[in-house]
């Protein structure tokens, strides 16, 4: 019945949840982009347990998750420089700070 | 229900990159939840190594090291506390945040055990098969994707440095003080 | 042979060279060369007294040479040293090798961190601003060598090598990982994590007594794995006429890391902003024209 396959799948629900509750409760930008790099792993795994179970002699699952894992690396490396170049202007990166373009 | 070794190892290494993920909003110390991070990313690869992805799992082993570790030197340039002897607290619209995390955890087993996924074949190639196939293919007839990933790593170095990069005239009197 | 039979005799192995390899250190310091000298430093390294800073995080602090050694340890577990000693053949063994040794880096920030002393920090940060730079410079030869032997097993890399040795194949190559091998394993003249007149010793200053043992044999380990690693992928492994391949293994790792040891001696102590200058804008290129190189070569040459 697969039981292999659904525990993975509750693994990745179990860091999907707690990536998004980090994601939402951080006031850091650093701390929030933590809580995406958590999701995006719930993602992997996802693909990766689905690639393994349901399509293994299929190498597309695993060039997918190249692809994400990349899109991972960017993404923290372009949230990064913007920290930086927050920091460099305002002096924190706290985002309960960051309301110059609210009313 | 039958007890493999692959259902062991899949609830260790399962169980040990949740905690780890728990452990990176816990804590107050901050390198200690960077470090955190990396571990539970680690338990992830050791996880797909289980899974008989050889490449990913140790793919994934590598760079989640260097790229914890570059988030643990942003945290002391960036955060207040690094060293968390501080014990601030610094959360906000708390509720808010772990209502969303269960319901997203509920609607997600939901998914996962009451969907029926098909016919599940457990019998995969050897590694170094996979491997070349994996080449074989990402080379072949995924070429075009992988051009396109390889221009979109290019366009974010060029932006993140374009981004970080210092205004020519600040160089040497850039002291602003921390509001 | 069996598995555990294997591994016992690769970590006794790892021991000898070791010891052969403080013995160079030693003649080095002292131009003398005396056959229990290690010895006496180990007993008086357990006798001393452990001394722990006052508000250290001690979960830091006692983790961090444990995972250098570890990492050390589990690196030399996809060298093969002969045809049949090797004890797990992974099917991406040299990516393997340069997962576990990006683990150096997370010991050293750990080891840093924890003694919450300046120095020590400013040592563990060091070493991070060094790993940027040659990160690509050990990954990209590593890809040129599997090219060439076209697959990633350790083994095939080796007998791939039968013809000619990698270091006359891809020079360019070797030079890279050799440099890049050094500074992962922190040695003069890439000692900024452990520099000892600079940062009163860096990493190690906060460290005494068993700890210090325990970090010191991890570096002398990880030493001995990248030069097994240097060994494998450039200079042929076993291979080698009338001796048993291990002994031809066994030579010609001492003779690396006896240059290793010896070449810090002649240049002076290169600064992160030099290093990581002449990394991104003369190294990197540099590997790519190998990887090229070696791609152009392996169509023309089959």
């Amino acid at each position: 019945m697969g039981i292999e396959l659904i525990m993975s799948l509750i693994f990745a629900a179990a860091l999907l949840g707690v990536g998004i509750y980090g994601a939402l409760s951080q006031t850091n930008l650093v701390m929030i982009m933590m809580g995406i790099e958590l999701i995006l792993a719930a993602a992997l795994l996802n693909m990766v347990a689905f690639w393994k179970y349901l399509h293994p002699d299929n190498p597309a699952g695993q060039m997918y998750v190249l692809i994400v894992m990349t899109v991972m690396a960017l993404e923290m490396a372009v949230g990064f420089a913007l920290a930086i170049a927050r920091f460099r202007s305002r002096g924190s990166v706290e985002m309960e700070e960051a309301v110059e373009l609210k009313e | 229900m039958i007890i493999s070794a692959q259902l062991i190892f899949i609830t260790f290494f399962g169980l040990a990159a949740v905690w780890f993920g728990i452990v990176v909003f816990r804590t107050y110390s901050m390198v200690r939840s960077a470090i955190a991070l990396l571990f539970s990313q680690t338990a992830l690869g050791a996880l797909f190594l289980t899974l008989q992805a050889e490449f990913l799992g140790v793919l994934q082993i590598m760079m989640m090291a260097t790229e914890m570790s570059v988030m643990a030197i942003f945290m002391v340039m960036f955060m207040m506390d690094p060293g968390g002897l501080g014990k601030m607290d610094m959360t906000h619209q708390k509720r808010l945040s772990i209502i969303a995390g269960i319901v997203t955890f509920i609607a997600a087993v939901a998914v996962a055990v009451y969907i029926d996924w098909g016919p599940i074949t457990t019998v995969n190639d050897a590694p170094t098969i996979q491997i070349k196939a994996l080449g074989i293919e990402l080379l072949g007839r995924s070429m075009l994707v992988f051009e396109t990933a390889g221009i979109t790593i290019l366009t974010a170095m060029i932006a993140a440095i374009a981004v970080a990069i210092q205004p020519k005239g600040n160089i040497n009197n850039n002291h602003k003080e921390p509001k | 042979m069996s598995v555990l039979s294997i591994i016992l005799l690769i970590i006794f192995f790892s021991i000898v060279i070791s010891y052969v390899l403080v013995l160079i250190q030693h003649w080095q310091k002292y131009r003398k060369i005396q056959l229990s000298a290690p010895m006496y430093s180990i007993l008086a390294l357990l006798g001393r007294e452990s001394v722990v800073p006052r508000k250290a995080d001690r979960l830091f602090f006692e983790l961090g040479p444990a995972l250098l050694l570890i990492v050390a340890m589990l690196a030399i577990a996809v060298i093969p040293l002969s045809p049949e000693l090797v004890m797990i053949n992974l099917a991406t063994g040299a990516l393997f090798l340069n997962a576990i040794l990006a683990y150096v880096l997370v010991a050293l920030i750990m080891a840093g961190w924890g003694p919450n002393g300046g120095y020590a920090m400013v040592g563990g940060w060091r070493f991070l601003g060094q790993l940027v730079a040659y990160a690509m410079l050990i990954v990209m030869p590593i890809t040129a060598v599997a090219m060439r032997a076209e697959s990633l097993l350790t083994t095939n890399i080796v007998t791939s090598q039968v013809g000619m040795w990698n270091i006359f194949y891809q020079p360019v190559g070797f030079v890279l990982f050799y440099f890049a091998s050094m500074a992962m394993a922190f040695l003069p003249p890439f000692d900024l994590a452990n520099a000892s007149g600079e940062l009163a010793g860096g990493l190690e200053s906060e460290y005494s007594g068993v700890r210090l043992l325990i970090f010191r044999l991890g570096h002398i380990l990880l030493v001995f794995t990248l030069a097994a690693a240097t060994v494998t992928f450039y200079l042929g492994g076993w291979l080698g006429p009338y001796l048993p391949a291990w002994l031809w293994s066994a030579i010609k790792i001492v003779l690396v890391a006896a240059s290793m040891f010896s070449i810090g001696h002649f240049v002076p102590r290169i600064r992160e902003a030099q290093m990581m200058s002449w990394c991104w804008k003369i190294g990197i290129p540099l590997a790519l024209f190998n990887i090229f190189l070696v791609g152009v070569m392996v169509v023309v040459f089959p």
